[in-house]
């Protein structure tokens, strides 16, 4: 009676875990991972206050590649880190900054909907997750399926985007947020380099003023890796980050503060921010931000 | 005994996966919040979940929007509780948009917002009424300018 009993039971978890793994698309053998605070070499503790803190969306892929597009700024292969540099990153470290990088290329590549270049990064991306056992939460055949097949490239900038949320809110709560602060990095020097080579090469106000406002990033992510200081490599790339720092002390940035808008348009509320932000930037200034980043970016690059 | 043992560890072991089957809801409120927000492209999702309180309890964020890009916030109630979000943004401690008109009493799915200036904005959730609830928010990109 008991054997039936358990035998019953076990076919029900069974059947749980296929649908678990179902709506999930997650494989079902991630699930049971050792806990990835056991496996780090000493995370860096960090207040939950400071945590909360934490701008969420420091640096996205998204939406530069967005304003490149709606410029119509044609796409450019050689603008994205070749992922031959990927063996390069070694250290938890450097696998979390090579996520960042190859994530904000990734966006790159999905906003042109190039599927045929996307398989090998979403490749590198799965690996180097894997490296810092977050490979769970990066929806590799879900990805590869959409971009082998050329399907709906809404549903791979979705979930491409979301595989990115769900590794950084994950080592967040895992008392991870060092390597997540890197990922941010990572996406922030590789999107100020695509932003910067545009601008050199097209000159347009747009992506100039861009570059210029990457002054208000720098200012935020700053003292949130400043808090990881005592890590060396942190402190390297803090160093290198300060060269960047230092140039935007050139670039100035004013503001008029007006009065929002609201508008009630078929039901949908749309409301306009009427401030206005201006920034100047000399041309001198503008060249040394784009020659050190492009200096930055490859020495992380070659690790 | 030693299979009163057995069960017992089974049994505890399937409360897990039904824990991990609830974590699940959240997941099914942002494909919701997606519709929502309709054509518009993901940027990044906002887990709401208070308590009951007065005043209302509040869950806060901070968001970079850049300038010239129209976003769209959407938000999304679990119908397994009562609470009614309510998402408001803010500039420094400048109320600039919020989903829940108090004048007219209207809630809205999803409200859009033309940034003019890049910078840390705040997002603050709560429940109307200081009700229980869980939802999700979500920050998506509707076009650039």
């Amino acid at each position: 009676m008991t054997r039936r009993f358990i035998f019953f039971v076990v076919v029900i978890l069974l059947f749980s875990s296929c649908n678990s793994c179902r709506n999930s698309n997650k494989d079902v053998s991630d699930a049971f991972e050792i806990p990835d605070s056991l496996k780090e070499d000493n995370p860096v503790p960090i207040s939950a206050a400071v945590i909360d803190d934490m701008v969420q969306n420091i640096a996205s892929p998204i939406e530069t590649a967005a304003v490149l597009k709606g410029l119509k700024v044609p796409f450019n292969k050689d603008l994205i880190a070749n992922t031959d540099f990927a063996e390069n990153f070694n250290t938890n470290f450097a696998k979390a900054l090579g996520l960042g990088i190859y994530g904000c290329d990734l966006g790159y590549l999905n906003m042109y909907g190039k599927t045929s270049l996307v398989i090998d990064y979403i490749s590198t991306i799965r690996s180097l997750a894997d490296g810092i056992q977050v490979g769970q939460f990066f929806d590799f055949s879900t990805l590869k399926r959409l971009a082998t097949n050329n399907e709906n490239i809404d549903s791979l900038v979705l979930i491409s985007q979301q595989s990115m949320s769900r590794i950084d809110t994950y080592l967040r709560e895992n008392n991870r947020s060092n390597l997540s602060m890197v990922i941010v990095a990572g996406v922030w020097i590789e999107g100020l380099y695509i932003s910067s080579v545009v601008t050199q090469e097209s000159n347009h106000k747009r992506m100039r003023d861009i570059v210029g406002e990457q002054k208000e990033i720098i200012n935020l992510l700053m003292p949130l890796l400043n808090h990881y200081k005592k890590d060396p490599n942190m402190a390297k790339l803090i160093k290198s980050f300060e060269e960047i720092k230092k140039l935007y002390s050139d670039v100035k940035i004013s503001y008029e503060i007006g009065e929002a808008t609201t508008l009630e348009v078929n039901g949908e509320l749309q409301i306009k921010q009427n401030d206005v932000q201006t920034i100047e930037m000399s041309d001198e200034t503008l060249q040394k931000i784009i020659d050190k980043v492009k200096e930055i970016r490859i020495k992380l690059l070659k690790g | 005994m030693k299979n009163k043992f057995l069960i017992f560890a089974v049994l505890l072991f399937l409360l897990g996966l039904s824990g991990t089957a609830f974590a699940q809801t959240e997941d099914e409120l942002v494909e919701i919040c997606g519709m929502i927000a309709k054509d518009a492209t993901y940027l990044k999702d906002f887990k709401i979940r208070l308590d009951a309180g007065d005043p209302p309890p509040l869950q806060r964020f901070s968001v970079i929007l850049k300038k010239d890009i129209k976003y769209r916030f959407s938000v999304c109630n679990s119908k397994d509780m009562e609470g009614k979000v309510i998402l408001e943004l803010f500039d420094n401690n400048r109320l600039i948009a919020t989903t829940y008109v108090i004048a007219t009493g209207k809630d809205y799915p999803y409200i859009d917002f033309t940034c003019t200036k890049t910078g840390a904005y705040h997002l603050s959730f709560k429940f109307k009424d200081g009700k229980p609830g869980l939802a999700v928010g979500l920050l998506s990109l509707v076009e650039t300018l």
